[in-house]
């Protein structure tokens, strides 16, 4: 495995470096616990109000909005944030003198990250507990829930990845970045379940990419999707990371080129 | 066979036409009109393995350009390119496992870590055996005297610390090249002398060859004896330094300690370039009266305590050749040999 040894080791040192700044953690579990718990005043007070769809129960709901700031802790991680930073500083040329592949570079230490971050959950959990009740499926959802967590964790990779590499032509991606980020929150469900769109508005965001992401997965975890439909809704995860990935492929290669042609 | 070679290289660059002003910037964000910009134009040298050589010019005269193809992530517009065999745009990954950088300007560590972890990740990028890395650390840890701050975070080292830690990091692998761009800026007299010294030692022990481009033109002197000259993209010249130095180095500063102050000192076939109190700075060109005749001339008319000649300076030869432009002088001057 002496191919995968950088890639490794990159992982293993952005895990170190976010361990460098514990004020950080420290201050993002306070914001978490602070978030769910604001999270069920909120979802109580709709409910109360009669505001919510038929097929979402409170319960279920507020074991929605936790699990989904849950995941927001590992999936918030960006990776590709490097290609912006080193465009900037100029670094970058530096970076295609090493023999190795860059997206590749940019994914592993993001995933470092990650999983510096997942450990956060288990903490961050335990207090969110202090608040609120999560319900917790039975292992073939856990299951499930997990695989299709991994397929939205990569599409959101990927996601990212297309969206920084705009900085190869631009170098600022401000708004883009912003747009996206808009985008996103309010279609991958990650704040409200997309069953709240109404009629086609629905249908159109359940099947858009950003739905992968949070959405798929949850609906999962709280039952909303039955097991006999949980194949088709993987095989659109799958297909968005297939067609994310090779988008990315293609970006590359021609922002490779444009390096290699006008200097970086 | 030579380990380098490029023949007639060549690099236009391709820019969008800039109009000055706000609503200049307005319009450059609509406009699709392009200038070309041509930053190297037919370069061809060559070198071998283990030569140590200065690319000296001017900003902006194609030396980074030239550097950038050489480690393939420039694509030439035209001309050849070979570093090892290879051509580096076509294998860039296989290229790069023979070929080390250090920029002054900009640091290849990482920046939050500690130096010695900088060090391990470029051991795995470049899957350096555990004996060869352990040699190189122990040889460079002790060249560079790393040792004080090898756990220390990058971002709290000085400048020439990062600098030798950069330089360390750039040879970890074992490069047959190094490039180096810059490598002494902004350091002080000792950290530079370490860094030289560094460069030296390397290249006559393991046979390294480096590309040293710098605008500290000491650097050169100390360790290049040939040097590549660009200047708007173009080589103007091509050799050993003594040879430039010889051809273009036609005046000596003769430096007189006179017994007193003479108020109206003078002396036939020099220049008086300057005096402060009893010393004189005499400026001669040594193909027409040499230093020895002068020397006479002066005592002949004044009491002398002591004498000394200086070299011109490499830097103002070159300074020279920059405004004048490079021609063979050929046989048109004589040099004679300074004597004292």
């Amino acid at each position: 495995m002496k191919v995968l040894w950088p890639y490794v080791e990159f992982a293993r040192t952005a895990f170190s470096r976010e361990a460098t700044y514990r004020v950080e953690v420290f201050t993002s579990i306070g914001a978490f616990v602070l978030r769910v718990y604001l999270l069920r005043s909120v979802w109580v007070a709709l409910y109360a109000q009669n505001a919510a769809p038929p097929d979402i129960p409170l319960h279920a709901m507020i074991t929605y909005a936790t699990v989904a700031l849950l995941m927001s802790l590992v999936l918030e991680v960006d990776g590709t944030r490097l290609i912006q930073t080193k465009l900037r500083e100029g670094t970058i040329a530096t970076d295609f003198m090493k023999p190795i592949s860059l997206p590749l570079y940019f994914f592993s230490d993001g995933f470092g990250q990650t999983v510096f971050y997942a450990l956060t959950i288990l903490p961050s959990l335990a207090l969110a507990l202090l608040f609120v009740h999560v319900d917790v499926p039975p292992a073939p959802t856990l299951g499930a829930f997990a695989v299709s967590f991994a397929l939205g964790y990569l599409v959101n990779f990927f996601l990212n990845f297309l969206m920084n590499a705009v900085a190869f032509w631009t170098l600022e991606i401000h708004a883009i970045q912003l747009m996206i980020r808009w985008a996103s929150d309010l279609l991958s469900g990650q704040i409200v379940p997309l069953a709240f769109f109404p009629g086609e508005l629905g249908t159109i965001v359940l099947n858009l990419p950003f739905a992968s992401i949070y959405s798929t997965p949850l609906r999962i975890y709280i039952g909303n999707l039955p097991p006999s439909a949980w194949a088709a809704a993987m095989g659109a995860q799958a297909c968005w990371l297939v067609l994310f990935g090779v988008a990315a492929a293609v970006i590359w290669r021609s922002a490779e080129r444009r390096v290699v042609v006008q200097g970086g | 066979m030579p380990l380098i070679e490029t023949r007639d290289l060549r690099k236009v660059f391709r820019t969008i036409k800039r109009t000055p002003g706000a609503l200049g910037a307005l319009r450059t964000l609509f406009s699709r009109e392009t200038v070309e910009r041509v930053a190297v134009e037919d370069v061809t040298m060559s070198l071998e393995a283990g030569e140590l050589v200065g690319y000296i010019g001017p900003n902006g005269a194609g030396k980074s350009t030239t550097i950038k193809m050489l480690t393939g992530i420039l694509v030439p517009t035209s001309g050849e390119i070979r570093v090892d065999g290879r051509v580096p745009y076509r294998e860039r990954k296989r290229n790069a496992r023979n070929i080390g950088v250090v920029f002054g300007q900009r640091s290849q560590l990482y920046w939050d870590l500690p130096l010695i972890e900088s060090f391990s990740l470029l051991r795995a990028i470049y899957g350096i055996s555990a004996e060869r890395y352990r040699t190189n650390l122990a040889e460079f840890t002790e060249l560079l005297e790393l040792g004080d701050f090898l756990s220390t975070p990058v971002r709290q080292l000085s400048l020439g610390q990062r600098m030798r830690g950069d330089f360390a990091a750039a040879m970890l692998h074992d490069p047959r090249i190094v490039y180096l761009d810059e490598p002494t800026i902004g350091l002080d007299v000792v950290a530079k002398e370490a860094i030289r010294q560094f460069i030296a030692r390397v290249n006559a022990e393991r046979g390294t060859t480096f590309i040293l481009t710098t605008h500290d033109l000491a650097d050169v002197e100390r360790l290049c004896r040939r040097i590549v000259l660009i200047d708007k993209g173009r080589l103007i010249y091509d050799g050993e330094i003594e040879r430039i130095k010889e051809e273009y180095g036609t005046h000596r500063t003769l430096v007189v300690e006179l017994c007193e102050e003479y108020p109206g000192f003078s002396i036939e076939g020099a220049e008086l370039e300057g005096r402060t109190g009893d010393i004189v700075r005499l400026r001669f060109d040594r193909r027409t009266i040499s230093a020895d005749q002068l020397i006479r001339r002066v005592t002949e008319s004044y009491c002398v305590n002591d004498v000394s000649i200086e070299e011109p300076e490499l830097e103002s030869i070159i300074r020279r050749i920059y405004v004048e432009g490079y021609t063979e002088p050929g046989a048109a001057s004589a040099p004679q040999p300074a004597s004292v």
